[in-house]
């Protein structure tokens, strides 16, 4: 059962905020301003204003480790802390080996004013590094923790400390699909009853020098850097590319015992799920393993109510998404994209993508996918657009994909 | 419940790049570790690591330029999984149903480009500044950087390879739980051929940090050896005089099938996987529990899951990294797990040959561990001279020791707190 919801994104910031910003339309695309990015071809993204996790974090005694968190790893403590206060869940009411987590985490990038001065002393020339002036004067400005700043398995690591989880933490890694990894393994741990609750979270930073010089160079990122807020046009003809996001998304599952014996407000259940490799992006395989996961729901494909796609906006990963959608659901089954409103969030796409598929199911009415009004004959899939609709069935299958063709996806249930 | 059974083997180490070299080597006590040569480290508080050596992926893949822009984590991924793939006879695509196959692997960070990343960052940076200016750095980054190595380096990719490659279309997943990595990979793709979503899981863990910022991080955490005056004797896990870890680098990766689906296809089974803990130390950044919280409960998880008894274990491959505060709550942890039995148990570090190849480490010891149960030899604990009062088991020091036994245990715990624990046992029908 999904309890707790702790969100930080671009278009709010708090699960009670969530749906109303969803349900709203809001946008959170926009120029890049957290950096000076004016030399990059692709300059919008979806930026979190305001972020400050010293200001969020309510466990004072622990902000003086906020010296040792890059963006990516604040984001994800705080995301937890959000998730466990919307659950009623505080520090000691879970016995601690009972409950672990399961985060979605990617290596984060180096923030370069951390390296700056031995960068200057070991770079005579700006255009070569010598290894050994770097070790000599260099090292010993850098900072004594700087390694953990970046750690994938940071979040995590936080988490456990300050809930004090010493059951099973796991940081999973296979980039935009990592955080339906991390929801199908948490599952299988409560399921085989090594855990009453898991936390289960993903959160990524993409929005910093490192991260977006290197995706300008071999992610397809949109141009339409004169229109942000309609930059990313999920499954549309006009599409020309997708958009880095930030935030983080993280929920609290329990067993259905251990939520209701403590009365706990249940969003949703996690009905199934199932994972694959569809090798050259083709179609089919995506196709097997969403079959895989009604199955293992227990559920055919007439019971979904919406698809929720990546729908990342660029042209090939648009494509292969949508035929293998269109495999087993045809154009029947309304299909909902919300990448378009906050960007891709890498290891925090999947489960904040899930989110809004829970909130759309708890609150029946289904938003309306932004930035797609021209169908492309290579997506073959009925893209719900216009107004918001009511939700008519209680399941939603979310998808999530790697550019190797890594699948995975997750089946959900309206709680009733 | 399903049973799970090992049915095939490979590692890339610097001990060798089979799991039979790899053996013969612990056996001997061979140390790998030596100067580094990856990069010009000779200014650094720590100039030595056990690296892979002579290794050509030409020698395992075909058409190898294809993954010319790939780390060597991949390469080194890509040739271990060739290896067991091939031993569990399940290389061609056409033997058995490949979507009940799939990938778990630990691994880690692709390769930075240091000289790019810092040149940039310095060009960018004025003259007595600790500031570079980002506008400027941002369009020096885009302009240098190689975008298709770039884009080899994104964390999906090395299990992506694996899964490609070798038309594993099943069920995937990849951690980074920094040294517990590959163990943890390992254990949860015990779990899910258990729960029936795979038949079969290529599972372990690569991962090279031998890179100048990689060196750079642990040392300014202070965690590496600094023993540059002697770098074979550096690893020392379980002596008094222990000052750090030797970093490594390698591959292991085994794979995994359930019972019937193995005798099915008259597989040769080397050995089964009994058990798996799975904990948190919820303590520290770096720091295990001093009295091994959460290790204690991983092996005693582990022992119960397998169904066993303290007194079954005949070997444990410690984590043993050589740092002063893993090897003494490591053994505080043996002792309160196995109570008097734990003076009786043999127990040996493999890191004292072959470094520590973090993410990769725990599924090269367990290759090391299931080799070690099927041939009856524990390999030793080498430069162990003094002893420490904290760790006073045996450690079988310097010397490997012909031991039958049945079942083993093998220990990881990393960075972050995650502690893994696995056991194999004799396949006996």
């Amino acid at each position: 059962m999904l309890t707790g919801f702790g969100v930080v994104s671009p278009i709010a910031t708090g699960a009670d905020a969530f749906w109303p910003a969803l349900a709203a339309g809001t946008r959170g695309v926009r120029t890049i301003s957290h950096i000076d990015a004016t030399e990059l071809p692709s300059r919008v993204a979806g930026e979190v204003p305001g972020f400050s996790a010293k200001a969020m974090m309510t466990e004072t005694k622990y902000r003086k480790e906020l010296k040792s968190m890059a963006r990516t790893v604040e984001l994800g403590v705080i995301g937890s802390q959000l998730a466990m206060a919307s659950a009623g869940l505080a520090k000691g009411t879970v016995p601690p080996h009972r409950i672990g987590i399961e985060f979605a985490a990617l290596m984060g990038a180096t923030d370069l004013n951390d390296m700056a001065a031995a960068a200057k002393l070991a770079s005579a020339d700006g255009e070569h590094t010598d290894s050994r002036i770097w070790g000599a004067k260099g090292l010993p400005e850098i900072t004594p923790l700087w390694m953990l700043k970046f750690l994938p398995n940071m979040p995590a690591c936080h988490a456990t400390i300050l809930y004090d989880m010493q059951g099973p933490s796991n940081t999973q890694i296979p980039g935009d699909s990592s955080g339906l990894v991390a929801l199908a393994e948490a599952s299988r741990i409560l399921r085989r009853g090594l855990a009453d609750v898991m936390l289960v979270g993903g959160s990524e930073a993409r929005i910093n020098p490192v991260t977006l010089s290197r995706h300008n160079l071999f992610v397809q990122l949109t141009k339409h850097n004169d229109d942000p807020a309609g930059a990313i046009r999920p499954f549309d003809a006009t599409r020309d590319g997708t958009a880095p996001g930030e935030g983080t998304a993280a929920f609290t599952l329990e067993t259905l015992e251990h939520a209701q014996a403590r009365g706990a407000t249940i969003l949703g259940e996690v009905a199934g799920w199932a994972a694959g490799v569809d090798r050259g992006c083709k179609g089919p395989g995506l196709a097997r393993v969403i079959r895989n996961a009604l199955a293992h729901a227990k559920v055919s494909a007439a019971d979904i109510d919406h698809v929720n796609a990546h729908g990342t906006g660029t042209t090939i990963g648009d494509a292969f998404e949508a035929r293998g959608i269109a495999e087993v659901f045809g154009r029947e089954t309304p299909v909902f994209a919300p990448l378009s409103r906050f960007g891709n969030l890498g290891a925090a796409s999947g489960l904040m993508e899930l989110a809004c598929s829970v909130f759309a199911l708890k609150h029946g009415e289904l938003p309306p996918t932004l930035n797609h009004s021209e169908p492309d004959p290579a997506c073959p899939v009925a893209v719900h657009v216009g107004a918001s609709r009511p939700v008519q069935k209680p399941f939603a299958l979310k998808v999530s994909y790697t550019p190797l063709g890594q699948c995975a996806v997750a089946v959900v249930r309206k709680w009733e | 419940m399903r049973r799970v059974v090992i049915t095939g083997m490979g590692v890339v180490t610097p001990l060798g790049h089979s799991p039979a070299e790899l053996f013969a080597a612990s056996v001997k006590g061979e140390s790998a570790v030596g100067p580094i040569t990856h990069f010009d480290a000779s200014t650094f508080p720590t100039t030595f690591a056990s690296q892979v050596s002579h290794f050509d992926l030409a020698k395992w893949i075909d058409r190898a330029d294809r993954f010319r822009n790939c780390g060597v984590n991949t390469h080194y991924a890509l040739a271990a999984a060739k290896q067991a793939l091939g031993e569990a006879g399940l290389l061609d695509a056409n033997v058995g149903d490949r979507s009940r196959m799939g990938v778990y692997l630990g691994s880690g960070e692709g390769k930075e480009d240091f000289d790019i990343l810092t040149s940039s960052t310095a060009a960018a940076t004025a003259e007595g500044s600790r500031e570079a200016n980002i506008g400027k750095a941002v369009g020096l980054l885009f302009r240098r950087l190689n975008g298709p190595q770039e884009a080899e380096q994104e964390m999906y990719a090395p299990s992506g390879y694996l899964a490609n490659e070798f038309a594993l279309d099943g069920p995937f997943a990849s951690c980074q739980t920094a040294c517990a990595a590959s163990s943890q990979a390992i254990g949860e793709a015990l779990e899910m051929i258990r729960d029936g979503e795979a038949d079969v899981m290529l599972a372990g863990g690569s991962h090279s940090m031998i890179t100048p910022l990689g060196i750079s991080g642990f040392n300014r955490l202070t965690a590496l050896s600094q023993r540059n005056d002697s770098p074979k004797t550096a690893s020392r896990p379980f002596d008094l005089t222990r000052d750090g870890f030797v970093i490594g680098e390698g591959a292991g990766l085994l794979v995994l099938e359930e019972l019937e689906s193995a005798k099915a296809r008259g597989a040769n089974i080397i050995a089964e996987l009994t058990g798996y803990g799975t904990t948190a130390d919820a303590y520290r950044m770096t720091d295990p529990h001093p009295e091994g919280r959460g290790a204690i409960r991983c092996m005693a998880d582990a022992l119960a899951d397998a169904g066993l008894q303290p007194a079954d274990i005949g070997y444990i491959n410690a984590h043993g990294t050589s740092t002063q505060a893993n090897d003494s709550a490591e053994t505080a942890g043996i002792k309160a797990v196995f109570g008097a039995h734990a003076y009786k148990l043999p127990i040996s570090s493999s890191k004292s040959m072959l470094g520590h190849l973090i993410a990769a480490a725990g599924a090269v010891e367990l290759v090391i561990t299931v080799l070690a149960l099927r041939k009856g030899v524990i390999p030793p604990t080498i430069n162990y001279q003094t002893p420490d009062p904290d760790c006073d088991l045996d450690y079988v020091p310097n010397r490997a020791r012909e031991v039958r036994f049945k079942h083993a245990l093998s220990n990881s715990f990393g960075f972050g707190g995650q502690n893994i624990s696995l056991v194999v046992s004799e396949f006996a029908g």
